[in-house]
């Protein structure tokens, strides 16, 4: 068990030096003069060059990507070219409420995903199971961006039930700033949850019938147990486990969503963070924040992988 | 989750028909999933085509402002009075192309890849990390960077969208071409003498075409999604519409609320292009499966 996750453990880490490796050489190797975004209007070539001492890109470029990687291990990862920060301060500020919204968007489509997917696969043919099967393919064609503007101008602007952007009402306290805090949270969440539930679910039932197929399912049933309890107790048992390790495998799809309906919500995350940048050329405010973002789906990946293995009494000594 | 593909080939009964002398084209199109997919997929085509020699290209200031549809303004207008449908109109060109040419650059990583990774154990373990990896990292934040460093166009949108979109084919073809390495005749092929390279063009590619042919569509959907995201964000090419940069044009100018036309037609032409393209390949699928035929 402790062999099982320092292995995985090593190749998380592993992960999160190649993709580190990878933009830097990628960025660097790119057309383009990272020194002539810093500044707008003239430049003299005198100013150019200080700047490119300022941030090291006057050295051999192996040498660069070591002082990076030193750089990284002690958490410097630069500073913005616009904010004047540091890129670490920017994004750990922002960081918290991506990590809140794709972590509930994470459970929240494990828990509607399995009962779907178990329903489904129980009673094939029926109107549900129809249901989950258009939307399980429906899903793939979802733009997340028109699922976050159709629920801001609907459930936001004409109903009125949700607040269409920001992530707390500053003037509240206690209770009354939880309660606003899951008021702003609900629309982002949901974009999210729709475009990913459907896809989940058919997986899922797929799954499920594969596991109903099987014989101790059958002599379950033989043995005169009802078929709710079969289903709920021993065939979810089964079921429980690839549904987490297959949520595990989307994370990288729902941090991208993430930063779309950030977009769309003016959420503070990174996601909007990631919005801004883009506008401004900041580069290694971009680098920082995929680094991050990246790290954050690694470790997430990490812990799901070693709680699936917790969960596992085959494994578990 | 990432393509739709084994849940519908397990997830069915064995009708037990006599088999049909239908070949797979007819087959594919007697379904009325198959010929309504075709037909959406052909409109767009068609629209992407000819469409902008009937529409003007939108650009400069219009005086209808922010009009809801109309007869004159089919779509409505936007801010600074421009046409939305002529803008969904031109967009379907950027759409299509971005989207044809990156599945086309993605299959062709991906396949290679994977029936690589099929045939030689050796550069398997490679190819399956790598693909692995590729596929556990955030992928759009990462086309992010590189297209706002390499400088927004339709060309670095292509490559880049191209270039993180194999790992999934290669998965697909790596564990359909494993199938068919581990099969007799691939055996009597070496038997006679032919070497790697012969065996995986000649012998293992054919085997596997189907699954390209469903990879393209399936890569296509995804690739007119990751453009339409990009643009959304801003990296779309400033010198061409697209969809998701009409939406942007919504968000910037903060109309969302109001002009609901401005971002529901760009949706609808996503929504639709990227369900045909995806049911087409799911058909596909379907209809080369002999155990599926009557179904």
């Amino acid at each position: 068990m402790v062999v099982f996750t320092v292995r995985r453990a090593l190749r998380a880490v592993l992960t999160i030096w190649i993709a580190v490796t990878v933009t830097f050489f990628l960025l660097r190797l790119l057309p383009g003069d990272p020194t002539l975004l810093v500044v707008e209007g003239d430049m003299t070539p005198e100013m150019q060059q200080a700047l490119r001492v300022q941030y090291g890109l006057d050295k051999p470029m192996l040498t660069q990507y070591w002082l990076y990687l030193t750089e990284l291990v002690q958490g410097n990862l630069g500073t913005s070219f616009r904010q004047l920060q540091p890129v670490t301060d920017i994004i750990v500020a922002r960081l918290p409420w991506t990590l809140m919204l794709a972590g509930s968007a994470f459970v929240l489509t494990i828990l509607l995903g399995i009962p779907l997917g178990v329903y489904a696969a129980a009673h094939r043919g029926r109107r549900l199971d129809r249901i989950v099967q258009m939307f399980g393919i429906t899903g793939h064609a979802l733009f997340v961006p028109s699922i976050a503007i159709l629920l801001l101008v609907v459930a936001g602007s004409w109903m009125g039930w949700f607040p269409i952007g920001g992530a707390i009402d500053p003037d509240t306290r206690g209770l009354a700033a939880y309660l606003s805090l899951f008021h702003h949270l609900a629309l982002p969440l949901f974009s999210l949850v729709i475009v990913q539930l459907g896809p989940y679910a058919l997986t899922l039932r797929t799954n499920m019938l594969e596991v109903l197929g099987e014989d101790y399912i059958k002599s379950a049933r033989g043995r005169g147990l009802s078929s709710r309890r079969t289903l709920w107790k021993h065939a979810l048992r089964n079921a429980i486990l690839p549904a987490l390790t297959l949520m595990g495998l989307q994370l990288g799809t729902l941090v991208g969503g993430a930063v779309l309906t950030e977009t769309v919500f003016a959420y503070p995350g990174v996601g909007r963070l990631i919005f801004e940048a883009v506008g401004q050329l900041d580069y290694p405010l971009l680098q920082g924040a995929f680094i991050m973002l990246a790290i954050t789906v690694v470790v997430a990946n990490l812990i799901t992988d070693v709680v699936s293995m917790l969960l596992n009494p085959r494994i578990r000594t | 989750m990432s393509a739709p593909i084994p849940e519908t080939t397990q997830a069915v009964a064995v009708p037990t028909a006599p088999p049909s002398r239908m070949d797979g084209l007819r087959r594919f199109v007697t379904k009325p999933t198959g010929a309504l997919s075709l037909a959406v997929l052909l409109l767009f085509v068609l629209t992407g085509l000819f469409g902008p020699l009937f529409v003007d290209r939108p650009g400069g200031l219009g005086t209808d402002i922010l009009q809801a549809p109309s007869a004159s303004h089919w779509f409505g207008t936007d801010d600074l009075g421009q046409d939305v449908l002529a803008q969904v109109v031109w967009g379907t060109r950027v759409s299509l192309t971005v989207g044809a040419a990156a599945s086309g650059l993605a299959i062709v990583i991906g396949t290679a890849l994977g029936l690589f990774g099929a045939y030689s154990r050796r550069a398997d373990a490679w190819i399956t990390t790598v693909t692995d990896l590729m596929l556990s990292l955030p992928l759009l934040p990462l086309m992010i960077i590189v297209t706002a460093i390499a400088g927004p166009s339709i060309a670095t949108l292509t490559v880049v969208i191209g270039l993180f979109s194999w790992p999934e084919v290669t998965r697909l073809i790596r564990s359909n071409g494993m199938v068919v390495v581990a099969m007799p005749y691939i055996d009597g092929a070496r038997a006679l003498g032919a070497g790697g390279w012969r065996i995986v063009t000649r012998e293992v590619l054919p085997a596997v075409v189907p699954l390209v042919v469903v990879s393209v569509l399936l890569t296509a959907a995804r690739a007119v999604i990751s453009e339409a995201g990009l643009s959304f964000l801003g990296l779309g090419d400033p010198d061409s519409w697209s969809w998701g940069r009409i939406m942007l044009n919504a968000q910037r100018s903060g109309v969302l609320s109001t002009a609901w036309w401005q971002t529901l037609f760009p949706s609808l032409a996503i929504l639709l292009l990227v369900l045909a393209a995806t049911v087409a390949g799911v058909r596909f699928n379907d209809t080369r499966d002999p155990r599926l035929k009557d179904r």
